[in-house]
């Protein structure tokens, strides 16, 4: 039945594989495209002396087509990672943990603090200062050497070693994002595209996968920046506060903590009630502010993950 | 086998047994052997046994391969290749092991119990021979 479309290339079958599996998530598709192609060009270098389109031919039967494959691929993604994901002991047990306690909103807004994702996403906000620094480097020393070095016959080998590079660096960047996040992302550096150096590098300057790579490498040196500021910031804040309660509490107690440490306004010690509203305040203000961190961190790793999906994963 | 109807109906049948099948069959493959595979080696494997048709398409063991590697049943390694890109090669683990001890019980009885409606060796149903 699809006779008329049958792909007479490797890059032919890719392109009809990625037209039927539209829609899907964009990291599953470029990990279909990868199997597909490691697959196909395997089955070419068995048959030596073969076109591509002859070798297509002949395998069309037990290869499958693009439909079968994609279809394939949509189906095992919906049953069977939906059956193996909740074997994750943390996230189970999280959700469990949530799904058996009421419904009260105070409980909801502090159960938090047993979401793993939660956490590590806040890693993610302090890593990203330090990612953000060295890719924004990298792409910036990359790019001014790569202009400066055009005019040499050495310019063009750095161009491509410098985009593989940052491809790279996406790959790792997806890995780690998944990891901290839980957003599914490419498990594959995506297959260059085979032919001479010239005919990579145009398709390479082609795709605008490359130009949003870079664009999100410089963009993570601000937004890491912000992150690290307002986690480290909240951190402190939230800390601080529980420090001073405690400190306050055993004031209002009638202990001194440390010499000379003790809760005073205007350097005028506060007496023991007052001591213990002070101490009790800050320790609900402190457990507030950093429940709040924890809901941010969860946030900001959500819409993070959704920039660097468009970013970094190709069409 | 290119005429419509009786044959499609056939396929879907097929399709929707291997939902499951594949990955019994893989986690099968891969316990057989000492050497790890990658999924070309795997397809020829399987097409071998049945002289050049397997019951699967080639396309769609490598889905399966990924959600069993997700799930700790696999572990797997990029090999670089000269023939284009490079290779993930898989290895059972002993978890793997585990699960396919477990679902090969699971896969005789069904058969087993399937056979006593369906008659165990009618030679019209020699089509879906179950051999390994």
């Amino acid at each position: 039945m699809t006779a008329d479309t049958t792909p007479r290339s490797i890059d032919d079958y890719l392109a009809q594989l990625r037209r039927a599996l539209e829609g899907a998530d964009r990291a599953m598709i470029q990990d279909a495209l990868s199997d597909a192609e490691e697959h196909l060009r395997a089955e070419c270098a068995a048959r030596p002396g073969e076109s591509e389109e002859a070798v297509l031919r002949a395998i069309a039967g037990s290869y499958g087509s693009p439909e079968d494959v994609a279809a394939a691929y949509r189906e095992t993604e919906r049953t069977v990672q939906a059956a193996f994901a909740p074997t994750r002991p943390a996230v189970a047990g999280a959700s469990a943990a949530a799904a058996a306690s009421p419904p009260g909103a105070l409980r909801r807004f502090f159960s938090i603090w047993g979401d793993a994702r939660s956490w590590t996403s806040l890693v993610f906000m302090l890593l990203s200062l330090v990612t953000g620094i060295f890719y924004f480097t990298v792409v910036v020393t990359g790019v001014s050497l790569s202009l400066g070095l055009a005019i040499l016959i050495i310019g063009v080998p750095f161009f491509v070693a410098f985009i593989g590079f940052t491809r790279v660096l996406a790959l790792v960047e997806g890995r780690l994002i998944e990891g901290l996040t839980g957003e599914r992302m490419p498990r594959r550096a995506t297959p260059t595209a085979p032919g001479g150096l010239l005919a990579r590098i145009g398709a390479m300057l082609r795709a605008t996968r490359t130009w949003t790579t870079l664009v999100y490498q410089l963009l993570m040196l601000p937004l890491g920046t912000v992150y690290f500021t307002v986690a480290i910031t909240l951190a402190a804040l939230g800390l601080g506060l529980l420090g001073g309660s405690i400190v306050g509490l055993l004031q209002a107690l009638g202990f001194e903590v440390v010499d000379g440490w003790h809760t005073s306004v205007d350097g005028t010690p506060l007496t023991g009630l007052e001591a213990l509203g002070v101490g009790l305040a800050s320790l609900v203000i402190g457990a507030l502010l950093l429940t709040a961190m924890l809901h941010l961190a969860r946030l900001v790793g959500r819409i993070h993950a959704r920039i660097a999906k468009q970013l970094l994963v190709a069409d | 086998m290119d005429a419509p109807g009786t044959d499609d109906i056939s396929r879907k049948f097929q399709r929707d047994l291997n939902a499951g099948l594949v990955a019994l069959v893989l986690l099968g493959v891969l316990a057989e052997t000492d050497e790890d595979l990658y999924g070309y080696d795997i397809a020829k494997r399987l097409q071998r046994v049945r002289d050049g048709e397997a019951l699967f398409k080639e396309g769609t063991i490598y889905p399966v391969l990924r959600s069993l590697a997700a799930s700790g049943w696999l572990s797997s390694r990029i090999v670089p290749s000269y023939s284009g890109p490079p290779r993930r090669y898989y290895r059972i683990t002993d978890e793997g092991r585990a699960v396919l001890a477990r679902w090969r019980s699971v896969w005789r009885d069904t058969r087993d119990f399937v056979d006593q409606f369906t008659g165990p060796t009618s030679p019209e149903t020699s089509a879906t021979d179950p051999t390994p």
